[in-house]
C-alpha cells in the first residue's frame, strides 16, 4: 500500500508544478490557461525532434525546446494582453482553448500520432528505505513544484517586479496609471510559466506514456490541484498536485475501487467545489 | 422570369437524371471491363489508429492493376475512415456495401468495426477479409476472417512461450479491456492454463488505456511477487509501462507483450528492457532482411508505408483476395466472390505459420525479443510457435 502511494508521487509532483503554474497565472493574469500542459508538450516534443533529426546534443535540444515552450506560451499572452486586456477572466481563459487543440492538431501533423521517443534526463531508482522504492523522477518533481512555489511567492513578496506584478493583478487600472507597464510584464509571466511547464514534462514524460494527447490532458489533474488553492495560494496547490497523485497511486492498489482512477481528478473537482459551497445558501450559489 | 425559372428546372432536371444514370451504372458493378468494387473500414483517426494495413492492400491492388488486373477489369479500392466512433463505423459499412457495391471488404483494420457491422455483413452475405482483426468480432462471425493471428490467440501464444520455452513460474497478467473484450480475453488465458497446467498469478482488469502514469500498477504487480508481465497494451502504454518498472529499479522481470508493440518506433523507445521483452510476431519477422519478406518489403517501401506486422496483415489480405478472385469462373459478383472465399483452399505463404483459408484461425507467432540496450528486435526462434505444440 505505502509503496503504491509513494509511486503517485511522481504523477503528483507533475500536477503540483503545472498546479502551481495555474495558480500563477490566474492570479497574475487573470486566466485560466489551459494550454499550460500543451505547450509544455510542444516544446519536449520538439526538444525529441532537434536531437533525433538534427542530431543536437540532448541538453542543446532540451533546452531549445524549452525556449519554443516559453516563446509559444509568451505568443498568446501576446494575444491576451494586447486583444483582450479588458476582456472578463472568462473570455481570456476560453480563449486558450484554441491553442489547446490546436497545439495537438499541430504536434500530430508533424511529428506524428505515436508516442515520442524521448531520452530520459533523470531516471532510475534515486533512493529506497523500509523497501519502498523512490525514483529520481519523483524526487526531482515533488522538490520542483515546492521549489517553484517558494520562489515564486519570494520574488512576488521581496522584489520590485513582484511588488509591481501584485499591483496589477490587484488594481490594474491604478497599477498603469502609476506607469507600471502591464502588457510586457503580463507576457513575461506567461514566458516563465511556459519555460516551467516544459522543463516538469520533459523530466517525467520519458517515464510515462508520452503522446500528445495524455501529455496535453494533464491540464485536467493540474487544475484540480489549483483548485484545492483556490486559484490563490501556491502551497495548497502544491498539496492538492502532491495528495491527488498519491490518492491515485493507492486508488491502483485496491481492485474494488480501481476504475475509479481514472475519474480521480473529476471527483476531487467535484468534492472541492462542494465543499467550499458548503455554507452558500441556494439563491447565491446558484 | 418564368421562362428563366423554367429554364433553370429544365437544366436541374437533366442534370439530376444524367448523374442518376451515372451512379445507375457504377452501383451494379457487374458489367463487363467495369472494375471491381472492394471496400474496407478502418480506424485511420482517433484515440487508437490502424491505417497501414488499408494503406498495404491499395498497394497490391494498385499494382495488380498496373499489372492489367483481372483479364482488363481492375479493383477498384475503396477505403473509408470510421474514426473509432461506432456511429461512423455502421455508416461506412452501408456506403461500401449499399451504395458503392463492394463485393467483398478487404485489409480493413478498425477498433471496434467487426463487433459492429458483423450482423450487417451476415444480412448481405458479404465477407470480410480484415488485414488487422482488432476486436472480438473479427473472430468470432462466419462472415470475417482476418489475415492476423489477432490479439486473443496472441495472448494464448506469449504466455504458453513464457511459462513453457522461458520456463517462467509467477507470470500476472495486465489487461486492458477496451469494450466487450473481457471474457474472450479470459478465455485466452483459460486455453494457456488447458494446454500447460499453468494459472496466472493474478489477472489485474483495471489497467486502463492511455492512462499517463502507469507506475502504481508496475508497483503493484512487484509487489505481489510477479517474475513476468504478459500485457495487451497500444504502443505508447506499452513504453509507459517499461518506462514505469525502469524508474523503480525493476530490472530482472521478464515482459510478454503482444504484436501491437513490435515496431522500430518502440524499439528506438526502449533502453532499458528488463529481462527481455517478448513478443510473438503474428507474420515473418520484419526486422530481418529476409528473402521471405522481400516483396513485401520493396511494395511498401516504392509506397512509403511504414514497415509494420500492420502493412504485413493488409498486404497478405489483399493478396490472398487476389488469388480467389483469379480462380472464379463467370461473373465477379458479391455471391461468386463469397462462394469462392467460403470453399477456398488453404493458401500457404512463409510470411505466416497458419495457411490462409476462410473462416480458419490463425494459431502461430515468430518469438522475438528486445533485449536492453539494442534498441532492435532479433529472432529467437527458428520456427513458428503453434498454440498447443
Amino acid at each position: 500500500m505505502l509503496q503504491g502511494a509513494i509511486a503517485g508521487l511522481a504523477a503528483g509532483g507533475l500536477y503540483a508544478v503545472l498546479g502551481v503554474c495555474l495558480t500563477l497565472m490566474s492570479r497574475l493574469v487573470r486566466v485560466v490557461n489551459f494550454a499550460q500542459a500543451a505547450t509544455g508538450m510542444f516544446g519536449a516534443f520538439t526538444a525529441v525532434w532537434f536531437v533525433r533529426e538534427i542530431r543536437l546534443p540532448i541538453w542543446l535540444g532540451s533546452v531549445l525546446g524549452v525556449l519554443v515552450a516559453g516563446l509559444l506560451a509568451a505568443a498568446i499572452g501576446f494575444i491576451a494582453a494586447t486583444w483582450l486586456s479588458e476582456a472578463s477572466t472568462t473570455t481570456r481563459s476560453a480563449m486558450t482553448v484554441g491553442p489547446l487543440l490546436l497545439l495537438i492538431s499541430m504536434s500530430f501533423i508533424l511529428f506524428g500520432n505515436k508516442p515520442q521517443p524521448f531520452t530520459p534526463i533523470i531516471a532510475g531508482p534515486a533512493f529506497s528505505f523500509g523497501g519502498v522504492v523512490i525514483s529520481q523522477v519523483t524526487v526531482a518533481t515533488v522538490a520542483m513544484a515546492i521549489v517553484t512555489a517558494i520562489v515564486v511567492r519570494i520574488v512576488l513578496r521581496r522584489t520590485r517586479v513582484g511588488t509591481q506584478l501584485r499591483a496589477l493583478s490587484e488594481r490594474p487600472t491604478t497599477a498603469e496609471l502609476l506607469g507600471i507597464r502591464s502588457r510586457p510584464l503580463s507576457i513575461a509571466v506567461w514566458f516563465v510559466t511556459g519555460v516551467i511547464s516544459a522543463i516538469a514534462i520533459m523530466i517525467v514524460a520519458p517515464s510515462q506514456s508520452n503522446d500528445a494527447t495524455s501529455l496535453a490532458m494533464l491540464i485536467v489533474p493540474a487544475a484540480a490541484a489549483a483548485l484545492l488553492g483556490g486559484f490563490r495560494r501556491l502551497d495548497l496547490a502544491v498539496v492538492g498536485g502532491v495528495v491527488l497523485g498519491v490518492l491515485g497511486g493507492l486508488v491502483a492498489q485496491i481492485d474494488e475501487v480501481a476504475l475509479v482512477r481514472n475519474f480521480l481528478p473529476f471527483l476531487f473537482i467535484v468534492v472541492l467545489l462542494l465543499w467550499t459551497q458548503r455554507k452558500e445558501v441556494w439563491d447565491a450559489a446558484r | 422570369m418564368n421562362r428563366r425559372a423554367s429554364g433553370t428546372a429544365a437544366l436541374i432536371a437533366v442534370a439530376a437524371l444524367t448523374l442518376a444514370g451515372c451512379t445507375g451504372g457504377d452501383a451494379g458493378s457487374g458489367g463487363d471491363g467495369a472494375p471491381i468494387v472492394v471496400g474496407s473500414v478502418n480506424t485511420i483517426s482517433g484515440p487508437a489508429t490502424f491505417p497501414e494495413a488499408s494503406l498495404a492492400a491499395a498497394a497490391v491492388f494498385d499494382a495488380f492493376n498496373e499489372a492489367g488486373g483481372l483479364d482488363g477489369r481492375t479493383i477498384d479500392y475503396k477505403t473509408l475512415d470510421d474514426k473509432g466512433d461506432p456511429a461512423t463505423a455502421t455508416a461506412s459499412a452501408r456506403e461500401l456495401v449499399g451504395s458503392d457495391g463492394a463485393v467483398a471488404l478487404v485489409g480493413s483494420a478498425s477498433l471496434i468495426e467487426c463487433e459492429i457491422n458483423a450482423k450487417y455483413y451476415e444480412q448481405e452475405g458479404i465477407l470480410s477479409m480484415p488485414g488487422i482483426g482488432v476486436d472480438t468480432g473479427c473472430f468470432a462471425s462466419d462472415n470475417i476472417s482476418p489475415a492476423n493471428v489477432g490479439p486473443f490467440n496472441d495472448m494464448t501464444l506469449t504466455l504458453q512461450y513464457g511459462s513453457e520455452v522461458l520456463g517462467l513460474d509467477d507470470i500476472c497478467i495486465l489487461l486492458e479491456i477496451a469494450g466487450s473484450t473481457r471474457p474472450t480475453y479470459q478465455a485466452a488465458i483459460d486455453k494457456w492454463t488447458e494446454i500447460t497446467g499453468k494459472e496466472p498469478k493474478y489477472v489485474d482488469d483495471t489497467v486502463p488505456y492511455g492512462a499517463s502514469d502507469y507506475t502504481p500498477y508496475i508497483v503493484k504487480a512487484r509487489d505481489q511477487g510477479c517474475k513476468a508481465l504478459a500485457i495487451n497494451p497500444v504502443e505508447p502504454d506499452a513504453i509507459g509501462q517499461v518506462k514505469a518498472a525502469n524508474a523503480q529499479g525493476w530490472d530482472d522481470v521478464t515482459w510478454l507483450y503482444l504484436t501491437s508493440v513490435y515496431s522500430e518506433n518502440f524499439a528506438d523507445a526502449i533502453d532499458n528492457a528488463g529481462a527481455g521483452i517478448y513478443v510473438p510476431a503474428e507474420f515473418y519477422p520484419f526486422t530481418d532482411d529476409d528473402e521471405i519478406n522481400a516483396d513485401w518489403r520493396e511494395l511498401m517501401e516504392a509506397n512509403d508505408i511504414p514497415l509494420t506486422s500492420f502493412s504485413q496483415g493488409g498486404y497478405l489480405a489483399a493478396k490472398y483476395f487476389i488469388e480467389v478472385l483469379e480462380g472464379i469462373d463467370g461473373d465477379i459478383t458479391r455471391e461468386s466472390v463469397s462462394e469462392a472465399l467460403k470453399s477456398m483452399e488453404p493458401i500457404e505463404n512463409p510470411m505466416v505459420g497458419t495457411p490462409y483459408a476462410f473462416g480458419t484461425q490463425n494459431t502461430a507467432g515468430w518469438p522475438i525479443i528486445l533485449k536492453s540496450g539494442t534498441n532492435a528486435w532479433e529472432k529467437v526462434a527458428d520456427d513458428w510457435l503453434r498454440i498447443g505444440e
